[in-house]
């Protein structure tokens, strides 16, 4: 099993509680004979590295050092996260699982990543922009909604961390409940989750191909 | 059966969708470049009315979903709509990816598309810079200009060639993106002769000047770069050699401003402002003139020039950017100082007043325009650019 990891924090680049949690997940998953490949964003810590554990990180910049907010970033930033996946792909036979994607911010990489090459992604839900911004309908804040749309619609399966978030991803987004699964935050039984998901993800794309 | 060359172009803009230049230079080429055996898919931004897919003059052409929730600013849609369209072009792509073998994109208008489906699918990307943000605003002032700067360099440094219409542009490329020498590839902009394959009606020309008067014709928006001012500021100085009717077709901020300088010189009934124009139209009208002018300031082509050439009507432009190299002075045309009214009234009057020299003006330009800058060339020329890419593609890791 080749996976890789989408998400916009890891350590040492630390934002909110994401990164450790990813970390852990990645950790543990590298212990249970996957071959995790964590692409990530990083202005100071370039390039490829390997830890301790096996797992495999890329960090990639932006090109576009300027900017005018927080979605043009995020969308020059897609490109690089594509052409470090890309490099993931090619350089292992373009033998990978499944992109298990964290949050919105790199969903449009998983998405032509997998119109283009067919490997099939994961989407896994930390926070919605509907909680995170409740009373805001700017184009900005629907431009990141239309994102996370876009993720559900293409995700091949749904992770999240309670019922509670699985019914509001259902009541939101009208994603289909047999499409998400719900995981336990304490990663010792949650990485089990993860497993079984990604299990289900390449066992589907075996079989479609 | 060998494979066919094949060329997947992205661009913002593809008829029906004019909005400014590239859409009829991407018609024009592909419809070319398909003509000299180039398999071509065009992947544009969807308008009202126009099909998903069609095909047009072997032309396959795609047009994607271009991200209509509202956007909070032009620059942002544009990323909002690359992310359309290269979810879409990569579906389209992994269909008959064994058949694309370069990716042409059309300025930074769909950057994000071209280098993420570069190495997505370990393409080679070619890039045609039809202009810049630091040409366009003379210097970069905000963050957004500064931010799509960036984004032109961005794609400069991913792409395999750099293809530009004019020397001039390709100095200004190299030298606001500091890129080497062996990058850039010069190719012109077209023009087509055959616009101007139509029958002037008998009364056409008295809809616009009295017999007795010789046509001016401007052809361009009312904007400072353009140089229309200066061409007013000329006027009087003209007329007192010349009887002639000056038609001004286009419009822009600067109109009121140089109303008004009509007004206060008494020439309104010399000085016709038409704004826009049907194409039917203008293309009579630019076989009718007696003269054309380009007074331009700053100008990256200059195509304007071109389709008076095409239209077989002299040329007086100022020798400015892309012009001075369209213009061969005293043989296709007439180059005088730019931003200089008494330079640009000199170079008319000596067009009116000489009707033998303004005949062998207009047969030498109309001769360079199909030596130079016919669409067929231009295709060629842009087909052996795929094939040198090509060949140098074939000896990387990639390939």
């Amino acid at each position: 099993m080749r996976a890789i990891v989408f998400s916009w924090e890891y350590p040492p680049r630390v934002v909110g509680q994401l990164a450790e949690y990813v970390k852990a997940l990645a950790t543990g998953l590298a212990a249970n004979k996957v071959d995790v490949n964590v692409v990530t964003y990083d202005d100071r810590l370039m390039g490829e590295t390997q830890e301790p554990s096996g797992v495999k990180t890329a960090r990639v910049t932006n090109p576009v050092k300027t900017h005018i907010g927080v979605l043009t970033w995020v969308l020059t930033l897609n490109q690089e996260v594509e052409r470090a996946a890309a490099n993931i792909y090619y350089s292992s036979g373009k033998k990978i699982d499944l992109i298990n994607v964290f949050d919105w911010h790199f969903i449009p990489a998983a998405v032509a990543l997998k119109n283009g090459l067919g490997i099939p992604f994961v989407y896994s839900v930390e926070s919605l922009e509907d909680h995170r911004s409740p009373t805001a309908n700017s184009s900005y804040n629907l431009a990141i909604k239309s994102i996370e749309w876009l993720g559900f619609y293409e995700a091949q399966s749904v992770t999240v961390k309670s019922e509670w978030m699985k019914e509001e991803v259902a009541r939101i987004y009208q994603v289909p409940a047999e499409k998400i699964s719900v995981i336990p935050t304490n990663m010792d039984s949650g990485k089990n989750g993860f497993l079984k998901v990604y299990s289900t993800v390449a066992e589907a794309k075996k079989n479609a191909t | 059966m060998p494979h066919k060359l094949s060329v997947l172009m992205l661009s913002w803009e593809y008829p029906p969708r004019v909005i400014g230049g590239i859409s009829p230079h991407i018609y024009f080429l592909s419809k070319h470049l398909a003509k000299q055996d180039v398999k071509v898919y065009v992947v544009t931004c969807d308008f009202p009315g126009a099909p998903a897919h069609e095909v047009i003059d072997g032309v396959e052409v795609y047009r994607i979903d271009s991200y209509k929730n509202p956007s909070p600013d032009f620059a942002t849609w544009v990323y909002l709509m690359n992310m359309n369209m290269q979810r879409e072009t990569a579906a389209l792509m992994k269909k008959i990816s064994s058949k694309i073998d370069v990716i042409h994109a059309h300025d930074w208008l769909v950057a994000d598309a071209g280098i993420g489906l570069k190495h997505i699918f370990r393409k080679p990307l070619l890039v045609t810079m039809h202009s810049t943000e630091m040409g366009r605003r003379d210097g970069l002032h905000t963050t957004a200009e500064k931010m799509i700067h960036e984004t032109e360099a961005w794609l400069t440094y991913e792409a395999w060639k750099v293809i530009c219409c004019s020397d001039y542009m390709i100095n200004h490329v190299k030298y606001v993106f500091g890129l080497p020498n062996d990058k850039m590839v010069m190719v012109p902009n077209g023009v087509n002769p055959q616009n101007y394959d139509v029958d002037v009606p008998s009364d056409f020309r008295g809809k616009f000047a009295l017999p007795e008067e010789k046509i001016v014709l401007y052809v361009g928006r009312l904007v400072y770069e353009k140089g229309i001012h200066i061409l007013i500021n000329a006027v009087p100085k003209i007329l007192s050699e010349v009887n002639a009717k000056f038609i001004i077709v286009g419009s822009g901020y600067m109109k009121e401003q140089l109303l008004n300088i009509v007004r206060s010189m008494g020439l309104e009934h010399k000085v016709l402002f038409e704004g826009f124009m049907d194409e039917a139209t203008l293309f009579r009208l630019q076989k009718c003139a007696d003269v054309s002018v380009v007074p331009s300031l700053f100008e990256p082509f200059g195509i304007v020039a071109l389709e008076a050439m095409a239209a077989k009507s002299p040329v007086v432009a100022s020798d400015t950017g892309g012009l001075s190299e369209i213009i061969e002075h005293d043989k296709t045309g007439v180059k005088v100082y730019s931003n200089n009214p008494d330079s640009l009234a000199w170079g008319i009057t000596k067009v009116l007043k000489d009707e033998a020299y303004a005949k062998y003006l207009r047969e030498n330009a109309y001769r360079r325009v199909q030596e130079k800058y016919d669409w067929a060339k231009i295709a060629q020329d842009t087909k052996r650019i795929y094939e040198g890419v090509l060949g140098e593609y074939s000896k990387s890791f990639w390939a």
